[in-house]
């Protein structure tokens, strides 16, 4: 009796206790990044200016968030720059000079490649105590003075978007061999799907996460094939009839629509959007396609109405399986002339660690730079790849022209156009 | 049941206060809230006119250009260079560029940075192409770009619009271009200063009512500002269909949440100089000061309150443990009180029934004059015990009001001890007890303090450590003074050791508690009220002294009373002797010691030996010697022993004197047979050695003596007394003496018989205080107050049962020279008389 007439009481003492505490400012802390310690005095006053050619860096603009629970008097602005490619050697020399840029793994062939570069931080210099080694260390690009002027950022990669909720429904296990890949499209087909693959067809991009990681597997570690490749000899097309033979294999099964590929009006949007209807099992794509997936769930209506789960996978273009062919998509250098240098280094600093790359990753769902790849479970397949299935682009050493030969050829071939000899016979002129 | 009720009454009410708080700040905020956003619209307002006076400055700039161009018909290199020379400052420049499909190609103010190039191509710029086009056609407002880089300096810039016709070469026809004049975006920000402090956090953007950034403030996320409001607000459509329409009207304001996830204000109004463009400003909530203060106030009201309520619960419960414990202290005092009445409503009652029931015997009895003799004196010690349990209740009565009050005086401490002995010595006697009273030499004998209440001190003391001694048990006394920090006083150390039956632990717990008395079949059969150890801590308390206990059951007690006492003015100077030489023989190196010393400080010179053989040699060896003081009680030889030896040695000229703690009654004759001439007790006092070797050297000085009443005899007393019975005590007592008395049946009668009495009639006053008529008090004061200088200065003595030491003192205030304590003791009656005789005398 006594414990019931508290009861009430020991209630009432809680709601006025659970009242105070509703009384709060709602304000909610950024989270603080886990072992970073700051080197400047957290009063510092200041800015720090990214410039790149994204429209808009949402992730980026959440890390400026965190950097600012450390240095609450510095500010920090993404700015887009027109014309990229073209404006920033000059922007790096202008009166507003950016702290930090964007680069890419062709910087290098630009014709003011080599200015950038010279304007460049090196950021393994040990006296800026960046920790380099989170990165995967075949994405660290060194110079011959053995400095690291940029930092990946992200990274991307060729594969197929697969709807596992598809694949559950119809009990088809998600192919990871070549024959399995057939036998799902096979199975697929006799479960009432016409064309249970789909791809973006366009200039050197049909087929190319099926055919391309293929090839870089089988011409990985040839010198003298990559050597001839990259002189775009016309008996370097030897180097690619394996490759034309499988795109032209696949084909052969008829398991794609090649009009309905056609109608897709670009790689990004209308890939992605084609993809959320929900008939389509598997979608080749590019890493750079997957990551406008996740902001773009909630534009599609279908998606909206009947969600699914859906995953990133390695094409398995061989009864071995697949390839990992990761290649720097952005990364990051600092403006060595930068008024803010020791901020922007400061920042660097602060980024580029395992956890704040796998967190930017993540935010714009890209394939992470860091060798802890788990993070996001739409990549998580390729986690699952034996490391010697794994392929940099950047270390394979094929120039940008052999590669787009090689991407025209399976274009050729994987539309008709073609024939595998055809092919093979006009490597280093085909159109 | 009922203290829940309330606890929820009191919760309930907080609560209810809290909620009109929540009420009120809520009504309050949005009150505020409308005041903001009045205010931040206004301000947005405003700052669209400083940029529409702004933009349209510079778009009129860019028109007198090419107006100048236009009307002038130049080459385009003659055309840049007028505009060049045109150009003010130098963060402005100006582009010509031809038509789309020369991809904006043109030539540019300023080289580009690093180059000798004044080429330029806006090629990869996305704000042109089909904008530009649209941009151009809106002849009569402001044209001008968004935020773009600029292709010569990389520098982010908005351009200003106009068509022009220029030639590409002097050969060339007039061609249509497009002359840009480019201000960085920094220039315009520059202009947006925000009038107050309160908006220093404010941002701007513009946009077009597609939602597309012109230029993009810091805090304005994505690439368009409903993708912003969608990606941080996740609105309905109807929410973003009403933003929407929001923004593509007039003005207006709208609240939402930015990318950090707080709440801001959006004030929007359109730029009148354009045709599509919005100017968009932002603040945060928090900036306003909107939420922070409200809240704030709300949550210190509620803790402020909650404090309260949970003081007010701790107190309500600490009262009630109080009261609890005060009602259960009421409970067991009154129960105390009970045992306490009922204890001495047995103790009272049984010597009453002694003094009735021996009286009544005694009436029937009178002849035998043996028998009346014995009950007369047992009914004495009745009357004394009943004295003094009731001088103990008065004690404890005053104590427990707190009106116990002290009457210093100047005493002897030497004294004080041997009343302390010669108290003790029946009851030592009386139960054969090994006692021992050891007094060090005082360096202060006389004192200024309240002697009776040490005395009452230092006897209650003693008199438990006899009582709870069994016969044959060991008492030890010791009285010593050491030196005081002050020098004013002398710290008096009083150790009074027994080896009786001890206290427990429990009992020593609560022994200074009045009524406390040990349980224990030992204890109950012994005469006491729980009172003397209550009183005797609470007069140590009064004089800032200490008292310590130890004790053990079986073993025995040690109390240890420790004083500090102010020095009187009196020396003891004046008790001096002819200087000779005695003989000291005591088997007690320690007392020895002490009594050469105290004997050395009345200017005797002692020798000191150690037996009785020792003794019989010194007196033929060192002699003639005045007087040998021998101990009775030593080894080997005694103290008779050793005065028989003594006289058959020496003869019969040198006085002995023999040392004995106890009453010598029983040896007196056999000591006197073997030549000792007096008997003196321990301890050796100054004054005790002072008076035997005095009275033996026949130098005595001359002393009143108790006994000698004889010039008493024929003295007249007046005395003043309304009870038939205490008179007729007082005058036959007084009669015995030879002394004649005179009764005044109050205080007036008193008065008149002094005014019509002859000098010298009466040798003094007997007053009673509480009396008919007139009392006492007012009745010595009416005398003191007469003409007759005899009569007015007649020696007026208290005689009253008003016993406490404020009765004494107003006795005394009231003119009179003394008091004394009813049940009356003659002894202090007739001191007192003899003392005023002395004084008539002298």
């Amino acid at each position: 009796m006594k414990a019931m007439t508290r009861l009430p009481a020991l209630c009432a003492i809680f709601a006025l206790l659970f009242l105070l505490t509703a009384c709060g400012t709602g304000k909610t802390t950024q989270p603080e990044s886990e072992g970073f310690t700051p080197k400047l005095d957290s009063q510092t006053e200041g800015s720090i200016t990214v410039v790149g050619h994204y429209n808009n860096f949402e992730a980026l603009e959440a890390e400026f968030a965190r950097f600012a629970t450390y240095y609450p008097n510095v500010k920090l602005t993404y700015t887009y720059l027109d014309g990229f490619s073209k404006i920033l050697s000059t922007a790096l020399t202008s009166a507003e000079a950016p702290d930090i840029f964007f680069t890419y793994p062709w910087m290098g062939s630009w014709t003011d490649g080599e200015q950038i570069f010279a304007a460049s931080e090196n950021l393994a210099d040990p006296a800026l105590g960046i920790d380099l080694s989170c990165v995967r260390e075949n994405l660290l690009k060194k110079d011959d003075k053995g400095q690291v002027l940029s930092v990946p950022i992200y990274t991307t990669t060729y594969g197929m978007l697969v709807n596992e909720d598809l694949f559950q429904k119809e009990n088809i296990p998600v192919p990871s061999t070549y024959s399995e890949l057939l036998s799902a499209c096979d199975a697929f087909q006799k479960a009432g799907y016409a064309a249970p693959i789909l791809a973006y067809n366009s200039s050197g991009e049909f087929l190319y996460p099926l055919y391309y990681p293929y090839f870089c597997g089988q011409i990985q570690g040839n010198e003298a094939a990559i050597s001839e490749l990259n002189a775009l000899k016309p008996e370097a097309g030897k180097y690619i009839r394996e490759m034309l033979d499988l795109t032209a294999d696949f084909m052969s099964h008829g398991y794609l629509d090649l009009a309905a590929c056609s109608a897709l009006e670009n790689n990004y949007d209308a890939v992605i959007m084609r993809f959320f209807e929900g008939d389509v099992p598997m979608m080749l794509a590019t890493g750079n396609t997957v990551s406008g997936t996740e902001k773009r769930e909630a534009k599609s209506e279908a998606f909206t109405q009947h969600p699914f789960r859906y995953s990133f996978h390695p094409v398995p273009s061989t009864e071995q399986g697949g390839y990992f062919v990761n290649t720097v998509s952005i990364g990051f250098a600092v403006n060595r002339n930068s008024a803010n240098l020791d901020l922007a280094n400061e920042f660097m600093r602060f980024l580029v660690s395992t956890n704040e790359l796998n967190l930017m990753a993540k935010a714009k769902r890209m394939v992470t730079p860091c060798a802890d790849m788990s993070l996001d479970r739409v990549y998580a397949p390729f986690e699952k790849l034996d490391s010697s299935r794994m392929i940099n682009l950047s270390e394979l050493g094929l120039s940008d022209a052999a590669a787009s030969q090689v991407s025209h050829a399976g274009w050729q071939v994987s539309n008709g156009l073609m024939s595998v000899d055809e092919a093979v016979a006009a490597f280093g002129a085909i159109e | 049941m009922k203290k829940n009720w309330m606890l929820i009454g009191n919760i309930a009410i907080v609560l209810a206060i809290l909620a009109l708080i929540l009420f009120y700040v809520r009504s309050e905020q949005e009150k505020m809230l409308v005041s903001e956003t009045e205010a931040f619209g206004n301000m947005t307002v405003a700052m669209e006119s400083v940029t529409t006076n702004y933009l349209i400055g510079e778009q009129q700039v860019c028109n007198s250009w090419a107006n100048y161009l236009n009307a002038n018909d130049l080459i385009v290199e003659d055309a840049i260079a007028f505009v060049r020379d045109s150009i003010i400052s130098p963060e402005i420049m100006a582009h010509i560029l031809f038509s789309e499909s020369d991809g904006f190609a043109g030539i540019s103010t300023t080289a580009r940075a690093g180059t000798t190039s004044f080429d330029v191509s806006y090629k990869n710029i996305a704000a042109f192409g089909n904008d530009l086009e649209k941009l151009l056609e809106r002849n009569g407002t402001v044209r001008v770009t968004r935020a773009y880089t600029n292709p010569t300096n990389a520098i982010q810039s908005i351009a200003f619009c106009n068509e022009i016709t220029v030639r590409r070469s002097a050969d060339a026809s007039p061609e249509r271009a497009v002359l840009l004049r480019i201000v960085p975006v920094s220039s315009l920000e520059k202009k947006w200063t925000f009038p107050t402090e309160d908006y220093q956090s404010a941002e701007l953007s513009l946009i077009d009512t597609a939602g597309n950034y012109i230029l993009r403030g810091h805090s304005f996320k994505n690439s368009n500002f409903f993708e912003f409001y969608r990606s941080y607000n996740s609105p309905t459509s109807s929410e973003l269909d009403r933003v929407t329409a929001s923004i593509d009207g007039d003005s207006g304001v709208l609240t939402m949440r930015n990318s950090s996830g707080t709440e801001s204000l959006v004030a929007h109004t359109r730029i009148n100089s354009t045709d599509d463009w919005v100017l968009v400003t932002m603040i945060g909530m928090e900036a306003l000061g909107y939420r922070e203060v409200s809240w704030t106030l709300a949550g210190i009201i509620a803790l402020g309150l909650l404090l309260l309520l949970i003081f007010n619960l701790f107190s309500m419960q600490q009262f009630n443990r109080e009261l609890r414990a005060a009602a259960v202290a009421a409970d067991r005092a009154n129960q105390a009180k009970t045992d306490f009445l009922s204890t001495m409503s047995h103790d009272i009652r049984t010597p009453m029934n002694a003094i009735i029931g021996l009286t009544t015997i005694a009436a029937k009895n009178v002849e035998d004059t043996a028998a009346v003799r014995e009950n007369l004196r047992k009914i004495s010690l009745a009357s004394n015990h009943l004295l003094t349990l009731i001088n103990d209740i008065l004690d404890i009565s005053k104590v427990e009001s707190g009106k116990l009050t002290l009457s210093p005086v100047t005493f002897s401490i030497v004294e004080c001890a041997e009343n302390l002995v010669n108290i003790s010595q029946p009851m030592v006697k009386a139960k054969d007890i090994d006692f021992n009273f050891r007094v060090s030499r005082f360096e202060h004998e006389y004192l200024f303090a309240d002697q009776l209440r040490i005395n009452q001190i230092y006897i209650n003391l003693l008199s438990n450590a006899i009582k709870y001694t069994e016969p044959g048990g060991r008492v030890c006394v010791e009285l010593h003074e050491t030196e005081s920090e002050n020098g004013k006083s002398a710290k008096i150390t009083y150790i009074v050791a027994d080896t009786g039956m001890g206290m427990t632990p429990e009992f020593m717990a609560r022994m200074y508690q009045p009524f406390s008395r040990q349980t224990d079949s030992r204890v109950n059969k012994i005469q006491g009220t729980g009172l003397g150890l209550a009183i005797t801590k609470q007069m140590i308390d009064l004089m800032g002294g200490t008292i310590d206990c130890k004790s053990e059951v079986g073993k025995g007690t040690t109390f240890t009373v420790t004083l500090d006492i102010p020095l009187a003015d009196k020396l003891t100077d004046d008790l001096m002797l002819p200087q000779i030489r005695v003989l000291l023989v005591d088997d007690d190196e320690v007392l020895l010691e002490t009594a050469k010393d105290t004997l050395k400080s009345i200017g005797v010179q002692a020798d000191t030996v150690q037996s009785g053989e020792d003794a019989v040699r010194a007196v033929q060896a060192n002699g003639p010697y005045r007087v040998v003081i021998l101990d009775w009680k030593m080894p080997d030889m005694d103290g008779i022993e050793a005065a028989k030896r003594i006289r058959a040695a020496v003869g019969n000229d040198v006085p002995i004197l023999l040392i004995s703690a106890y009453d010598w009654s029983d040896i007196e004759d056999v000591a006197k047979a073997a030549g000792v001439n007096g008997f003196i007790s321990k301890p050796l006092f100054r004054t005790t050695l002072y008076d035997k070797l005095n009275e033996l050297l026949g130098s005595e000085e001359k002393r009143d003596t108790e006994d000698d009443t004889t010039d008493l005899a024929g003295m007249r007393i007046l005395i003043a007394e309304d009870n038939d019975v205490n008179w007729e005590i007082i005058s036959m007592l007084l009669g015995m003496q030879g002394i004649e008395t005179e009764r005044a049946e109050n205080g007036k009668v008193a008065v008149e018989r002094m005014q019509s009495a002859p000098d010298g009639a009466y040798a003094l006053i007997f007053m009673d205080v509480q009396m008919p008529v007139m009392n006492g008090i007012e009745a010595t004061k009416a005398i003191r107050r007469l003409d007759n200088p005899w009569a007015a200065s007649i020696p007026i003595i208290a005689m009253t049962a008003d016993a406490f030491s404020e009765n004494v003192a107003e006795c005394l205030a009231a003119g009179m020279n003394g008091h004394i304590a009813k049940p009356i003791d003659m002894k202090l009656v007739m001191k007192e008389i003899k003392q005023i005789k002395e004084e008539s005398k002298a």
